[in-house]
């Protein structure tokens, strides 16, 4: 017969063995695990279940984050030891990332070939997914430009793109547009409707400039949400006719679902060489893990599979151009409806006119200065 | 004999104690120990400068938690107007049909709060769920009242309903009847007996839910961001943006503190004026 208090002692034994097995455990399986922290879409099914079952002895998990700096926060936070992949923003990865040597630079021989099969923006290769140094950082795949969204109804694509950011400050729009909450993408496109240069310092009169240019926005804005379902059925009700802060990868679910009124558009003029749109790359690193999985460079191959490209591009929730679409063996996935959505007729051209998101170098005073304007 | 039991009850209890001290009391200290730090530093080993409280100051993020603290006294006082009668059917009227109604409220909070209030958001927009049918049956239509502070406030008193409900329903059940047929006896009005009868006697309910109300819609995050689309720029907001997109962590915890230490002052003060062995049916 077995006292209380002999089982109590015996529980808390082992409870103390365990606590002592689990880090040796851990380490033995890290070749066998893989765990990526990502924008929605590589954490599906349709990415993961093949991967899964041409390794069918290791753990593969994803997590999808709400925000960059979310995820990387929880890096920062003491999750470096748990993730091998974080797939965010190529001026996150550029800015925050490898300052903080939170990701670990990939092996260029491995990697490299891989961009000849890319669009050719990309094929050059891609100049922003490298460190200043000369490192790979991580490997881009899906992109879109990214300013603003109208209904082609209300507001013809043409006459939209002649007037660019200046359709947000015409007082008859006043009530008419909505501001879709994303702060660091509002930060930018502030900066270019204010007829500044969001990638250089934004000081004395120029930032008196960008803070009444938010105050004329934000006091003109219909609605303000950071929900981009909300944002578009307000555009397809005729709530409002147009959205500050938007791109393909907003208008796209409305499009794949016939809205083919809303439309993403990049300004034909702007303030910084001629260009006023802004394009948006996403690049998966290596996370610096101490202890990293042997898959994780691994995977990154994987993800430039022709039918994975296609399921990373068309995953649920958004659909968006990807890099590989370089390669015709992905272009041939693609039906006509799918590049509708993505708006792939006018994708080169938008390009053409798109400024590369990057590092802002006023952000942290320019976003006091939009918040201190939404706080009113 | 009572001080070796007492230090045998204070040693049983140390276990949980060291517990309470390191889930629920260090990260409070971590986030002190942020708020003093330089800016945008993300380790605790620098010299402490107070450098966010400055810039709490000057960007005037007061104005977002008097924001904060003026939505969640208004969604108090509108759930204590609300569940009065409803707590005073439930103490005093219902009887066994009280049963019902708190497994009503109760069952809601088994649906998270976050898919809750997407229901609502999707109930509420324009072409949702009430415009869109009353449109197509009617032609009638009304804009919607998402993306503004009303609905914020609608959102936190949906979401915190059972937490004013349930202590008020306690409170009145410790309000003697014979003390309210006496007053009305010696001609009380109704209006009087509830100001001076039920009202003082039911105040520990009347404390507690309150307190517990305020102190949840002044952090509460959710309704704001669901309902109110970011319109509305709430103190929680802030904190959220200092950490994230800002990366800066000694002004989130800055911020953080500031409304932690604020609401514990606001709450401290009428706790300490409650007898809260009264509401637990301890008599003294």
């Amino acid at each position: 017969m077995i006292t209380r208090r002999q089982f109590s002692l015996g529980a808390a034994g082992l409870a103390g063995l365990s606590a002592f097995s689990m880090p040796g455990r851990a380490l033995a399986e890290r070749s066998n695990q893989l765990n990526i922290l990502c924008w929605e879409g590589y954490n599906s099914d349709t990415v993961l279940n093949p991967y899964r079952a041409a390794h069918p002895g290791a753990t593969i998990r994803a997590e999808s984050g709400t925000s960059d700096p979310e995820m990387i926060n929880r890096l920062r936070a003491g999750e470096i030891g748990t993730w091998d992949l974080i797939n965010v923003n190529q001026p996150w990865a550029r800015g925050e990332l490898i300052r903080d040597a939170l990701i670990r630079p990939l092996n260029k021989e491995r990697f490299l070939p891989w961009f000849d099969k890319m669009t050719p923006e990309f094929a050059k290769p891609y100049a922003l997914a490298f460190a200043d140094n000369g490192d790979l950082l991580g490997m881009p795949q899906r992109y879109g430009p990214f300013s603003f969204v109208v209904n082609t109804d209300r507001i013809s694509q043409d006459s939209a793109e002649e007037q660019g950011w200046n359709l947000f400050l015409d007082p008859a729009m006043k009530g008419r547009y909505g501001l879709l909450t994303y702060d660091n993408w509002n930060v930018i496109h502030l900066c270019l409707a204010a007829g500044l240069d969001p990638f250089k310092p934004v000081e004395g009169a120029d930032a008196d400039r960008f803070a009444e240019t938010c105050r004329q926005i934000v006091a003109g804005a219909r609605l303000m949400t950071d929900d981009l379902v909300a944002m578009n059925t307000a555009l397809i009700n005729g709530e409002i006719d147009a959205y500050f802060t938007g791109g393909t990868y907003t208008a796209s679910p409305a499009r794949y679902d016939g809205a083919t009124f809303v439309r993403a558009i990049t300004p034909r003029s702007g303030p910084v060489g001629g260009k006023g749109g802004v394009v948006w790359v996403e690049l998966t690193s290596a996370v610096n893990n101490p202890d990293p999985s042997g898959l994780a460079e691994d995977f990154l191959e994987f993800v430039q599979k022709p039918e994975i490209c296609k399921a990373v591009a068309f995953s649920e929730g958004t659909y968006n151009p990807i890099a590989q679409m370089g390669n015709p063996e992905v272009m041939a996935l693609f039906d006509a409806e799918m590049l509708e959505a993505i708006q792939f007729d006018s994708l080169e051209a938008e390009l053409s006119r798109c400024l590369e998101f990057d590092v802002v170098p006023s952000y942290d005073a320019l976003l006091a200065a939009y918040v201190a304007a939404r706080r009113g | 004999m009572q001080r070796l039991e007492s230090r045998l009850g204070f040693l049983s209890g140390l276990p949980i104690l060291i517990l309470l001290l390191l889930a629920f009391i260090m990260p409070l200290f971590v986030v002190a120990g942020f708020a003093i730090m330089p800016q945008k530093v993300f380790e605790l080993t620098h010299l402490p400068d107070f450098s966010s409280f400055a810039v709490i100051w000057e960007q005037g993020y007061y104005r977002s938690l008097l924001r904060s603290l003026g939505l969640a006294f208004l969604t108090t006082v509108i759930l204590f107007i609300v569940c009065w009668p409803l707590a005073y059917g439930m103490a005093k009227v219902f009887g066994r049909f009280t049963i019902v109604i708190t497994l009503a409220v109760v069952l809601i909070l088994f649906v998270s709060e976050n898919i809750r209030l997407f229901g609502w958001s999707l109930s509420l927009m324009k072409g949702g769920l009430i415009e869109g049918y009353l449109r197509s049956w009617t032609g009638l239509s009304f804009e919607t009242p998402l993306y503004d502070w009303p609905v914020i406030v609608f959102g936190m008193a949906y979401v915190y309903f059972p937490f004013m409900l349930f202590p008020l329903a306690q409170g009145i059940s410790l309000v003697p009847d014979d003390a309210r047929l006496a007053a009305s006896d010696l001609g009380a009005s109704p209006a009087r007996i509830l100001f001076e009868i039920e009202m003082p006697l039911a105040a520990p309910g009347i404390m507690v839910g309150s307190l517990l109300t305020f102190v949840l819609s002044a952090g509460a995050v959710a309704e704001a961001k669901l309902l109110g689309g970011r319109s509305v720029v709430v103190l929680t907001d802030d904190v959220e943006s200092a950490f994230t997109f800002a990366q800066n962590w000694p002004l989130g915890s800055a911020l953080s503190l500031m409304l932690i230490g604020i609401v514990a002052l606001l709450v401290l003060v009428p706790v300490s004026r409650v007898n809260l062995d009264a509401i637990m049916g301890r008599k003294r």
